[in-house]
């Protein structure tokens, strides 16, 4: 009895359809090419090689970034900029690694700024930014999604005048390490998504801190009467969010070891944004999942390593992987739910009912 | 005094106008956007500057249409002598171009031809052949493979489109396809958008080399997606330029960089300095020369690691002897 519960209430939450829909993609994969699932040892790099650890490895920006995203939708807000910042954070990055080009140069394996400059200001700086939108959210009572417009729309425009408007290129091999570096037979940004996940993970849940972006993305006013503080939880959410975008901006530049104030980042707000709404966090705010975040970011990428590997046209790359997104979504509808909620009840019933005849 | 001081301010102005008002060449820019885009500027920026009688006006539209017509605008009211144009999109431009007609501005377009170039008057219009730049990167791949004794081998190719529908992507595209029909040899086994960018060419590389069990040539429509694949080929174990043979576009310096390291083979060029083909054409203006709607392609070469491959319309030039001289 309280097994067939259990699976009613289990085909009733969005994030089992989302791990149910990956597994589906992945599925046609398999039938399509069961070589897709191959993976190997290469010794030229000491990393495990597959277009399953390609999933991983490439959805580590998204991943990283829709930790932050999670809370600030379960906050019922959204944060426009995050794609912005991470060309900031490449731009300076790239800018203290690369402090002498004027003219461009050959690459070398140097940096003229120390390296814990490299990496330690453009983190800052994004947290800054990050602060800067907490408050004016927070503090200017601004909603979220006009608050972080403003460094979406600016925040390139200073990552190109960092820069010059130039594209700088480095090969100092400590910050290869970042985006193209191994670490267990894994690529580095995969280490680097499971150490963010579960630092993030642990702060929300095993503190109360989780509890409280909740309680304020239900109802600001009520959780103030309770004495939680709204404007330190928001404060606190933006600039995380700002601090995991510079995460995965140096992992971005990293891998191309090279800024590139156009491209990097380009419309990542909105695969965060989707990555979280599969994973089933409601955007009006209140309950979020870590770990639906994560199945909906692998989502993203595995549609769009299959359109690669298959070869799907250039031409009909968007429309197929907005149908795939459309199905997951209605997967996780709530009519769909409960039909299948409904149908689980109902055979639990019948076979209950077998039993006592 | 107050006054004074600026009446006086407003006279010396005037008066400089009057001093520099030879000829004034308008330029609207699309503004930052790639080192080609820096070069292209550059370029045309220091070669108005410095021509005796000249002056410039130069606006940057920081990738924004509406800037940039306003710009227009601003050229028309001052009644400047020559406009240079490059649009930031296609679309959009047929009222704020009749307006520079009206006004009867000589209008020179750079680099890429607005949408509704037909209807409107142009003095010339001076950009890459990008069909050629296309047939080019193909011919080449297959000259070379002649060249080193593999010409009756099959050979499987991959195609690295640019962003779906820039016109360079489709330019070029038809071009690699054209080409590809007089090289039976050359198989294409791929064909994706790598966006232009060294991401996705990375992203796309990688992906391809696990799908295609054997690839000879990657085609990638510019320079930045070839960089970036060259890593992804590397991950996989293969040694770039030689396990597979790397043709790109552009010939932007990081390329001739790679080629000079053995990483990639050719890079064909797609030349951002315009200025020895606009400057004389403006003076012959001057002259009382009558232009309409010229289309002129600059002259662009092809650079690898070796040289001497011949493509009928140019034969390739060894990156390492011109590194030196390229700007961007």
């Amino acid at each position: 009895m309280k097994k067939t519960l259990d699976l009613s209430g289990l085909m009733q939450s969005k994030v089992t359809w989302a791990v149910i829909a990956e597994l589906l993609i992945l599925l046609v994969c398999f039938a399509i090419r069961p070589d897709f699932f191959s993976i190997s040892y290469q010794p030229s790099t000491g990393m495990l090689y597959g277009s399953l650890i390609d999933i991983v490895n490439r959805s580590a920006e998204i991943t990283i970034i829709s930790m932050g995203m999670t809370l600030v939708i379960a906050l019922g807000g959204t944060d426009l900029s995050v794609g912005a910042l991470v060309a900031v954070a490449g731009a300076i990055a790239l800018k203290f690694l690369r402090w002498d080009v004027l003219q461009y140069t050959t690459p070398g394996d140097y940096t003229v700024c120390s390296y814990f400059l490299v990496l330690a200001v453009p983190l800052l700086v994004c947290a800054l930014m990050g602060l800067f939108n907490g408050f004016l959210v927070a503090k200017g009572g601004i909603q979220p999604i006009i608050a972080t417009l403003i460094l979406m729309v600016c925040g390139r425009g200073l990552a190109q005048i960092l820069t010059d408007g130039k594209q700088f290129t480095t090969g100092y091999t400590p910050f290869r390490a970042i985006g193209q570096g191994s670490f267990l037979f894994l690529p580095m940004p995969i280490i680097i998504t499971i150490v963010v996940v579960a630092a993030v993970a642990i702060f929300t849940r095993k503190t109360a801190f989780g509890a409280f972006v909740e309680s304020v993305g239900v109802n600001p006013s009520a959780s103030r009467l309770s004495g939680i503080k709204a404007a330190t939880v928001i404060l606190i959410v933006f600039a995380l969010t700002g601090l995991l975008s510079g995460i995965s901006g140096l992992i971005y530049s990293s891998r191309i070891m090279s800024n590139d104030s156009n491209n990097a980042g380009l419309n990542f707000e909105m695969d965060a944004i989707l990555a979280v709404v599969i994973g089933g966090t409601n955007m009006a705010g209140g309950k979020f999942s870590l770990a639906g975040t994560v199945v909906g970011s692998l989502i993203i990428r595995t549609i769009v390593t299959f359109v690669y590997y298959f070869g799907i046209v250039a031409e009909a790359t968007m429309a197929f992987k907005a149908l795939i997104i459309a199905v997951v979504i209605i997967l996780q509808s709530e009519p769909v739910r409960e039909y299948f909620a409904k149908r689980a009840r109902m055979r639990a019933a019948r076979l209950n009912g077998g039993a006592a005849a | 005094m107050k006054k004074l001081l600026a009446l006086a301010l407003g006279l010396v102005l005037v008066l400089n106008v009057a001093a520099y008002a030879d000829v004034v060449i308008a330029f609207s820019q699309i503004g930052q956007e790639s080192d080609w885009r820096t070069a292209n500027t550059d370029d045309l920026k220091s070669a108005i500057e410095n021509h005796p009688g000249w002056k410039l006006v130069y606006d940057d539209a920081q990738q924004k249409q509406e800037n940039q017509i306003k710009a227009l605008r601003n050229f028309i009211t001052q009644n400047v002598d020559y406009i240079l144009f490059t649009g930031v999109v296609s679309t959009g431009w047929d009222e704020v171009l009749k307006e520079v007609n009206e006004a009867e501005i000589p209008l020179l377009l750079i680099d890429r031809m607005p949408d509704c170039a037909d209807k409107i008057e142009y003095v010339a219009a001076f950009g890459g052949d990008f069909v050629e730049e296309g047939r080019r990167q193909v011919a080449w791949a297959g000259e070379y493979l002649k060249s080193i004794g593999r010409g009756d081998e099959d050979v499987n190719v991959v195609i690295m489109e640019g962003t779906t529908g820039a016109s360079a992507q489709t330019g070029r595209t038809e071009g690699n396809l054209k080409a590809l029909e007089s090289y039976p040899h050359l198989k294409k086994v791929g064909q994706q958008s790598g966006n232009f960018t060294r991401a996705e060419g990375q992203a796309v590389m990688e992906s391809w080399l696990k799908s295609i069990d054997k690839i000879d040539v990657l085609i990638a429509q510019n320079d930045d997606m070839a960089l970036g694949a060259i890593d992804a080929i590397k991950a996989a174990g293969k040694v770039p330029g030689k396990d597979i043979i790397i043709v790109g576009c552009d010939s932007v310096k990081a390329a001739f960089d790679a080629i000079v390291a053995g990483e990639m083979n050719c890079t064909v060029e797609c030349t951002p300095l315009y200025s020895r083909f606009v400057v004389p054409t403006i003076e012959k203006l001057e002259k009382g020369e009558k232009f309409s709607k010229t289309v002129v392609h600059p002259e662009e070469g092809v650079f690898d690691t070796n040289g001497g491959i011949d493509l009928g319309t140019v034969k390739s030039i060894k990156a390492a002897d011109v590194i030196s001289q390229r700007q961007y």
